[in-house]
Formats: C-alpha cells, sequence, structure tokens
C-alpha cells in the first residue's frame, strides 16, 4: 500500500485570527476512504483545502506521494488530486458534457474526443448522461453533485477530497450522491470526506476522523469510533450526531 | 431662401443630408471601435489584475506580476482622470511635436476613444467579475486550470453576460463624446454639423438635425444590444430535469474501474 497524502504539523491561521489549524498530523493510504467529521468550526474544511492548495498552510506541509505539494505544478496537483464542493460549484456556462471537458482539455492537454469519450463515460456512472446537454441550473441539487463527481473522476485522481458534499442537498437527494461515493470506493480511489453523514461515515469508512477545534482528537476505524469513542469530547459529539 | 424654421431644416437636409450621414458613420465607426477594443483592453487588464502567484513562484514573477499591477493602476487612474478632449490634444500633438509622426486624425481618435473606454471599464469588468460565485474560479482551479484558462473558459464569461448593460451604457456614451474629437478635425457628427452649420449661420437648424441623429444612433444601439442581452441570457423557459418525477437519471451501479 502505497502513502498517498502525509500532513505534517500543519497549522493554518487567517490573519491575526486564532488559528483555524493547530498542528495536524495524518497519513493516508492508497485506496483508503476516510471520514473527517466534527463540530462547525473546528477546522475540517480547512484541512481539506489546505491538501490542495486552495488555501496555503501557515506552517507544516502536505506530501502528495513523497512530494510537497507546494513545490508540485499546480496543474499537476490538481489533476492528481481531485476535489468535490459543497456548493457544486459546476462551471455554469457550460453543459454537463463540457463541465466534465474542459478540465481534460486544459489540464491535461487531451483532445476533444477523448474528453468527451471519458466525461461519456463517468456522466454514465453517475447517471447522468441523459443530462449530458442540461446546463446547471437546470439540474437539481443531487444531479449537480453527481455531475461534479463526474468532473472529478474524468482528471483521472488518485486522491479526491469531498468537502460537505452532501450538505447543501434537500434530504431526499442525498442518497443518490452518497450511493454514488460508495460505488467510488471500489474503485481503490483514495478518498477524503469531510461530512456530518454520520450514518454514511460508519456505513461507508474505512476510518473516521473526528477533530475539534484544529486538532485531530481521534483517529479510528468506524466501528472502534462509534461503538467505543475512546475521548469524552468525541462521545459528546457522537451522542448529539447521532441522536438527531 | 428658406423663411419657416421647418422650412430650414428641410432645406439643410437637402443641401447636408449626405454630410450628416457621413459624419453619423465615422462617429459610429469611432464609438463601435472604441467600444470593442476598449472592452478587449479591459478584458486582458481584469485578467491580469486578478492574477494570483501560487505558493512556488520565484521572485523574478512577482516583481514582473506587481510591476504590471501597479502599470496598470497608474493607466486607470490617469485615463480615467482626465477629459477626453485634453488626451485627444496631448496624443494628437504630442504625437506629432515630439515624436514627430503626424498620425491620421482617425488613428489618433481609435487611440484615444478605446484607451479611455478600457479605463473606464475597468471597474465595470471588475464588479462582473465580482459578481461570479468565488466558486467557480475554485473549482476551475481544482480541475487544474490556470489563472487565465479559469478567466477565459469560465470566469468572463460569465462575468461579460453580466455587464452587458453596462457595455452598452459606455458604446452610447462613446456614440455622444466622441463629439469633442472635432478638436482634433476628426470628421465626425459633430465636426460635420459645425462645418455645415457656418455657412448659412443656422446653428439652431442644423443642431437640431445633429440632435436627432444622436439621438436616433443610440436609440437604436440601445435596442440592438437589449437584443444581444438576450441572447446571452438564453431563453426564458427551460426544462427543469431534476424533479422527483423525472426517472431517466438513474443512477448504474456498481462504477467498473
Amino acid at each position: 500500500m502505497e502513502e498517498m497524502i502525509r500532513i505534517e504539523r500543519l497549522e493554518k491561521r487567517f490573519g491575526n485570527n486564532p488559528p483555524v489549524l493547530r498542528g495536524i498530523d495524518l497519513a493516508f493510504q492508497q485506496g483508503e476512504a476516510a471520514c473527517i467529521i466534527g463540530p462547525s468550526g473546528s477546522g475540517k474544511s480547512t484541512l481539506l483545502r489546505c491538501i490542495n492548495l486552495l488555501e496555503r498552510p501557515s506552517a507544516g506541509r502536505v506530501l502528495y506521494r513523497g512530494q510537497d505539494v507546494a513545490l508540485l505544478p499546480p496543474q499537476v496537483l490538481h489533476a492528481r488530486v481531485g476535489m468535490v464542493f459543497q456548493q457544486f460549484n459546476l462551471f455554469e456556462n457550460m453543459s454537463a458534457l463540457n463541465n466534465c471537458v474542459a478540465g481534460q482539455r486544459k489540464a491535461l492537454g487531451r483532445s476533444r474526443h477523448d474528453s468527451e469519450q471519458k466525461a461519456l463515460y463517468y456522466l454514465e456512472q453517475v447517471g447522468m448522461l441523459p443530462y449530458r446537454d442540461a446546463r446547471p441550473r437546470q439540474l437539481s441539487g443531487g444531479q449537480k453533485q453527481r455531475v461534479a463527481i463526474a468532473r472529478a473522476l474524468c482528471m483521472d485522481p488518485d486522491v479526491l477530497l469531498f468537502d460537505e458534499p452532501t450538505s447543501a442537498l434537500d434530504p431526499e437527494m442525498v442518497d443518490e450522491v452518497l450511493r454514488v461515493m460508495a460505488d467510488l470506493r471500489q474503485r481503490g480511489l483514495t478518498m477524503l470526506i469531510v461530512t456530518h453523514e454520520m450514518a454514511f461515515a460508519r456505513d461507508a469508512a474505512d476510518r473516521v476522523i473526528f477533530m475539534d477545534e484544529g486538532l485531530v482528537v481521534e483517529d479510528g476505524p468506524p466501528g472502534q469510533l462509534f461503538t467505543a469513542p475512546q475521548n469524552a469530547r468525541t462521545a459528546a459529539f457522537l451522542a448529539r450526531s447521532l441522536r438527531g | 431662401m428658406p423663411t419657416t424654421f421647418f422650412g430650414w431644416v428641410a432645406f439643410l437636409i437637402a443641401r447636408y443630408g449626405d454630410l450628416f450621414l457621413r459624419g453619423a458613420g465615422v462617429t459610429m465607426l469611432i464609438a463601435g471601435v472604441g467600444t470593442v477594443a476598449g472592452f478587449a483592453i479591459e478584458l486582458g487588464v481584469a485578467i491580469v489584475r486578478t492574477a494570483r502567484l501560487s505558493a512556488g513562484a520565484g521572485p523574478l514573477r512577482r516583481g514582473a506580476l506587481a510591476a504590471a499591477k501597479a502599470m496598470l493602476s497608474v493607466y486607470i487612474e490617469v485615463f480615467r482622470g482626465t477629459p477626453m478632449i485634453v488626451q485627444a490634444m496631448v496624443v494628437y500633438y504630442g504625437a506629432l511635436e515630439y515624436l514627430g509622426l503626424d498620425i491620421p486624425a482617425m488613428a489618433a481618435a481609435f487611440l484615444v476613444v478605446s484607451v479611455n473606454t478600457g479605463a473606464y471599464m475597468a471597474e465595470i469588468v471588475r464588479g462582473g467579475i465580482l459578481s461570479v460565485d468565488a466558486g467557480q474560479k475554485e473549482a476551475a482551479t481544482a480541475v487544474g486550470m490556470t489563472h487565465w484558462q479559469a478567466m477565459t473558459a469560465v470566469i468572463l464569461p460569465q462575468a461579460v453576460r453580466n455587464i452587458m448593460p453596462s457595455v452598452g451604457n459606455e458604446f452610447v456614451v462613446n456614440i455622444k463624446d466622441s463629439s469633442v474629437l472635432n478638436v482634433i478635425s476628426v470628421t465626425e457628427l459633430y465636426f460635420m454639423s459645425k462645418s455645415a452649420a457656418g455657412t448659412y449661420w443656422k446653428y439652431f437648424e442644423v443642431f437640431f438635425i445633429t440632435s436627432v441623429v444622436y439621438f436616433v444612433l443610440t436609440f437604436t444601439v440601445t435596442r440592438l444590444l437589449r437584443l444581444v442581452e438576450r441572447r446571452l441570457s438564453g431563453g426564458d423557459s427551460y426544462t427543469v430535469y431534476g424533479s422527483q418525477s423525472h426517472t431517466p437519471a438513474e443512477i448504474k451501479v456498481p462504477l467498473a474501474p
């Protein structure tokens, strides 16, 4: 098993505010599906955004396959480490198909034909092939997120970061996105998922990381974390979340 | 010689009709070229002004970008902060007296109006870029696009649609303000009108005609741009696929490797 992502003493603060991340050390193996849970403001999303440099770390570093991500060409990093956003962020001026094609053409220099073949393949996999020509504004939240996942997969990433992929969805659309994500796990893709979906974390993750106040409080397999949390804060958070 | 106001108007139209038309043509040409070129200049400026270098960029690239941004700020402030009539004089006579360049008045006109429009549109385009959700840029970055690629493929197409009303406004302003170019003898509508008025000493009648021509020009342009705008924002009606009762969007599982 190759180590895909290693995070070393990562710190992040915005301006003179108290730090959002206060020294994170984590490593993720190839094919691992890890859910990161924790209360709002605990630094989960910031951690994810530091991995693909949407935020610049204040201290510490992130390694992708042993290489410092800050020293990798940005295009290479972003093709290998993809991201799915809470607000989908589909390109509003493009059809579903072109959303999946644009990155391949621009960043990977693939031909239009190859890009479209790949885009059509993944749109079919997420069940969005019938809507290849639809504009984002014509789609529901769940459909947009499925297109966004297809767009990320088209880049052939090794690692996919999910930043609260279902938090902006109506409850009845959450399942369709979670199904797609559960299926991705079978493909050996390394997935880091910030989520509030406790049932998904429990059932579909290899590993669950609980964060609070900018630190990793607990890290372990879901069976252990959910049934016998070692830390009082984890226990309190889970008691609150699972009750809801 | 006519004796009434409308008699004079009819007489002047018959006598100088083609003068007014040629003047109107030159005015539209200058305003059109100036607006389009100014718009293009400003899109380029916007791309540079919104550029952020990645963490790994060296001091040379950092310095170059900072210098470019500073120069663009100077350009915008200077051309927005001085009247176009003065810019026309400075460019035209400056080129002639200090650079020894006897540039045609039309060339100076295109240059001044384009550069002036570019400076005015700086804030309009900036507003348009701000109106595009920040997530669009992040998503473009996240699929590996460079700043240039993200701007040209994703951000600006959306920003341009949002600022079309202001661009149209700038076009109308240019139609009217190009009249100041008569100071460097550009044969646009105002210059032509002044020539026509001088002959019979009929300033009111001539400029009555002139104002009607200007109004027809601006009114037509405004209507045309409204059509373009509607084109850019797409039809009013579209199919919404994302309903629970619409079944074709089923997920095919499992995902094959």
